[in-house]
């Protein structure tokens, strides 16, 4: 007996091709987007590395992560061309009387290193950070804790969402107009702190809230049942349990500090400074004065100086570093999500 | 009679007081305390408007006096003119251009050696000299005119900076030095004589101009293809033209007014449609948004041209098609790229992507495409690429957002009525979560119309209308854009200067749409959100 023909057929061949031409043609634009993020990333990294390590004994090159730029002096000497730092070449010049008058091209903050703009990064993040995460977390407490849904409460959420939404150069302009001018701080740190904080301010606050929401309600009723106050729940029952939440979220907000120029190019970055941060007479000192800063220090080299395989060292070689310090920064923080989860785990 | 007993207080009430301050608990502190960080964010775009507009605001004001002394100083006068001799050259830039397709026509086509083809083209050669030495004479009276306006402008100048100082020294309580300064009062009527006294000449000089001109074309050598011939139609018609408007620039010296007081609209108008952004200039300074605005548009356009489709693309592979293996692997290297700084893309843009881009536009095989091949490597084409790269982790993450938020129920219904997968993701999938695509999108563009650094390095800084007649082409010319003029000039104005308030304009402006992107994004989303229960 022949068996019967199913009343179900399968898909038309052709059709079928097509769906798969289709797909692929999604997953092309997906891994497009990997391969230009991708390429960018390898390129800095392959000729950064040149500049970052050295195939002798520390394989680090330490001198261009501990040092301060200096101007780069290019010469001809006895046949050779020599490549010199600023002091470098003063102190040649003394040993060979005879070099006092040789023709030198330079080229502006192209040798030594970058310690200063690491150290400003550094504290940059540090006080920014720290202010916005005070803040962001206790607005996020008010809005997920506190808060009854109402027009008030609508408003906030509203001018939150709105404050994300600003372009950070206009922050730039208005940490310029009430910090600097208004308020007569100056460029400095502390400009330059109060100005990244408002910045990721939004993202902190949504990060935390999520985190708050994510604390089952049981906590806050088991506790609010055995007599504790409002404050005591919060703080014993739900902060604790948030926190790796929060922290995760945060690194988001960390990388944004760190890697945007536009804010502080008014308000915290100096182009060079030959003291370093800690190098004040008085502590009040440190908190007035600008620093510069990696994200600035990139734009200075790769716009103000000439591109060539004499400058290409330093350009390259601050945005691995750049890169680098985001990434551990990063990476930090999800260490410590992971660590803390550890602990609180429900 | 049982005397009533005081009862004791049950034994679990609670006896402490509670301490309070300014008749609040501590809890109660506490709570405030929160709230009032809550409203810090309140509190910031409060100030931020505020800001921007406390320092912008003295721009209406001086940008009307700074369009006053451009009346009364005469120099409008000189512009007028200087507008005609302009066009003038304009049309010798037309006629260079022909020379350039006739001289490859002759060398590529008919094979004549350099000397040969400069041989055949005396005759156009002398034409185009005298064509272009025609207006010479209009020009020399202009520059006379224009040495005499910046003469009556500098000495404006003068007085007010003496006053300037005058009142510092009087509010300082030296009277006596302030009383010491001398300052004359300048007698406008009577400095821009000369310029009206010169009107006969000028009626003289343009008619004798347009006499030349109108005669030159009537000997204007023919050019030997159609194409070329149609050029020279065009050239001669486009002459016609600019002979033609000759009576209105004579009528508008005519009655030209310098008393005239300038409208106070006209201060923000100039600012809002102003084509031009002319800053310490010797002659006059202009402070007008739109090459800005053109130039931040065009950028960002071309970004989401190319981050739109990648971004969705990627997040309907993501959150429909992948694997979840493939899901796991791709979304934290999408996150990691929106971690990659934008000074970082900007340098790779300066070093790497500007350079390989262009040398692509050289590569023979390609000439085709438009704009190509291009010299300038720092143009819209590599900032707006760069900022694609910004965009697409924006409108990924919240793409795949909302179209994981499409109830499982429309897709299981879909597959279960025979739909295949591709049917189901894009018949089902797609249009249910289409608002919230559409404000991924709105947002994408409000990310990289703010953005900074990329389009400082990237975009080529070049301040003016890029050329729309050469279509999309357009790409390949360098801008400048309102964030990196931004960027670029507020570290060297001077404080409380009207450039310095302009800057804070440029800076109002982006505020606000950056807020009307934000709001349509939200509204968008909400109004058509697909009701789902």
């Amino acid at each position: 007996m022949k068996p019967e023909p199913s009343t179900f057929h399968s898909r038309p061949d052709g059709r079928r091709r097509i769906e798969r031409a289709t797909t692929w043609i999604f997953r092309a634009a997906t891994y497009l987007v990997l391969l230009a993020g991708g390429a960018v990333l390898l390129t800095i990294a392959v000729k950064g590395s040149r500049t970052l390590f050295q195939s002798e004994a520390p394989f680090i090159n330490w001198s261009f992560l501990t040092e301060a730029p200096e101007s780069l002096y290019i010469f001809e000497w006895e046949g050779r061309t020599l490549e010199m730092g600023d002091r470098e070449f003063r102190a040649f010049k003394e040993r060979n009387p005879a070099a006092a008058n040789v023709e030198a091209e330079s080229y502006v903050y192209s040798a030594g290193g970058i310690f200063p703009a690491i150290a400003g990064t550094l504290l940059l993040v540090l006080g920014s950070m720290t202010i916005a995460l005070a803040v962001g977390v206790s607005a996020a407490v008010y809005l997920n804790e506190y808060a009854r849904d109402g027009r008030g409460i609508r408003f906030i959420r509203l001018a939150i969402l709105n404050l994300a939404g600003v372009p950070s150069i206009v922050f730039g302009l208005f940490g310029f107009g009430l910090f600097v001018i208004f308020l007569g701080w100056n460029v400095s740190l502390l400009a330059g702190w109060f100005t990244l904080a408002f910045m990721v301010l939004p993202v902190v606050i949504t990060a935390s809230e999520e985190a708050l929401k994510a604390v089952p309600l049981g906590f806050r009723e088991g506790s609010l049942a055995l007599g504790a106050t409002k404050w005591q729940t919060i703080r014993r029952n739900v902060l604790p349990y948030a926190l790796p939440g929060i922290l995760t979220s945060s690194v988001l907000g960390i990388a944004r500090v760190a890697g945007e120029t536009a804010p502080i190019m008014f308000t915290a970055a100096y182009v060079v400074r030959d003291q370093l941060p800690w190098q004040v007479e008085r502590l009040g000192d440190f908190f007035f004065q600008g620093v510069m800063a990696l994200p600035y220090h990139i734009y200075v080299v790769s716009s103000k100086i000439p591109q060539n395989a004499h400058t290409e060292r330093v350009q390259y070689g601050t945005a691995l570093v750049f890169l680098l310090l985001v990434a551990t920064i990063a990476g930090t923080s999800i260490l410590l999500r992971q660590h803390l989860r550890k602990r609180h785990s429900w | 009679m049982i005397p009533p007993t005081v009862a004791a207080p049950p034994r679990f009430t609670v006896s402490r007081r509670r301490l309070r301050l300014l008749g609040l608990t501590a809890d109660d502190g506490i709570r405030w305390f929160f709230g009032g960080n809550a409203l810090i964010a309140v509190i910031v775009l409060t100030l931020i408007t505020l800001f921007l507009f406390r320092e912008g605001a003295g721009f209406f004001g001086q940008n009307r006096s700074n369009l006053e002394i451009y009346r009364r100083a005469g120099l409008e006068y000189v512009d007028f003119i200087r507008a005609q001799t302009d066009d003038h050259t304009a049309l010798t830039r037309y006629l260079s251009d022909l020379r350039v397709r006739w001289m490859t026509w002759l060398l590529e086509q008919e094979r004549h050696s350099l000397e040969e083809a400069n041989a055949r083209l005396e005759d156009f050669d002398r034409f185009a000299d005298r064509f272009a030495g025609a207006v010479d004479p209009l020009r020399e009276l202009m520059s006379g005119l224009a040495d005499h306006a910046s003469g009556i402008k500098a000495k404006y100048q003068l007085t007010q900076d003496r006053r300037v100082e005058q009142a510092q020294l009087a509010a300082a309580g030296r009277t006596a030095e302030a009383a010491g300064i001398e300052i004359s009062a300048i007698d406008f009527e009577r400095e821009l004589e000369p310029l009206r006294e010169s009107l006969p000449t000028y009626r003289q000089l343009s008619r004798d101009l347009a006499g030349e001109l109108t005669a030159l074309l009537a000997e204007a050598p023919a050019p030997p293809t159609p194409a070329l011939r149609q050029r020279m139609d065009r050239f001669a018609e486009l002459t016609r033209e600019y002979v033609a408007g000759f009576p209105a620039v004579e009528h508008r010296l005519e009655t030209w007014d310098s008393a005239q007081p300038v409208p106070a609209h006209r201060a923000f108008t100039s600012f809002l449609f102003g084509r031009q952004w002319l800053t310490a200039s010797s002659w006059q300074d202009w402070y007008g948004i739109v090459p800005l605005f053109v130039g931040s548009l065009l950028v960002a356009a071309l970004a989401l041209l190319l981050a739109v489709p990648l971004g969705v693309g990627a997040a309907i592979y993501v959150s429909q098609l992948a694997s979840s293996r493939e899901q796991r692997l791709i979304k934290p290297c999408i996150e990691f790229i929106s971690a990659i700084p934008s000074v970082v893309l900007g340098f790779f843009g300066i070093v790497i992507l500007g350079e390989t881009l262009r040398q692509l536009s050289q590569v023979s095989w390609l000439s085709w495409l438009p704009g190509f091949p291009y010299s300038e490597r720092l143009n819209i084409l590599t900032a707006g690429s760069l900022l694609a790269l910004v965009a697409v982790p924006t409108i990924f993450t919240l793409a795949e957002d909302a179209l994981n938020n499409v109830p499982r129920g429309f897709k299981e219904a879909s597959l279960a009525l025979g739909a295949s997968q591709l049917q189901t993701v894009l018949k089902i999938i797609v249009p249910a979560s289409l608002s919230g695509i559409v404000s991924a999108v709105l947002l994408g563009f409000g990310r990289v119309i703010g953005e900074t650094m990329i389009v400082l390095l990237c975009a080529g800084n070049r301040i003016e209308i890029p050329d729309f007649t050469r279509g999309v082409a357009v790409v390949t010319e360098p801008v400048h854009t309102m964030t990196g003029i931004i960027a670029q000039e507020m570290g060297e104005v001077v404080r409380d200067s009207i450039h310095y308030r302009a800057l804070f304009m440029v800076g109002l402006v982006l505020f606000l749409l950056a807020l009307v992107i934000n709001y349509a994004a939200q509204k968008i989303m909400r109004r058509y959100r697909l009701s789902t229960g």
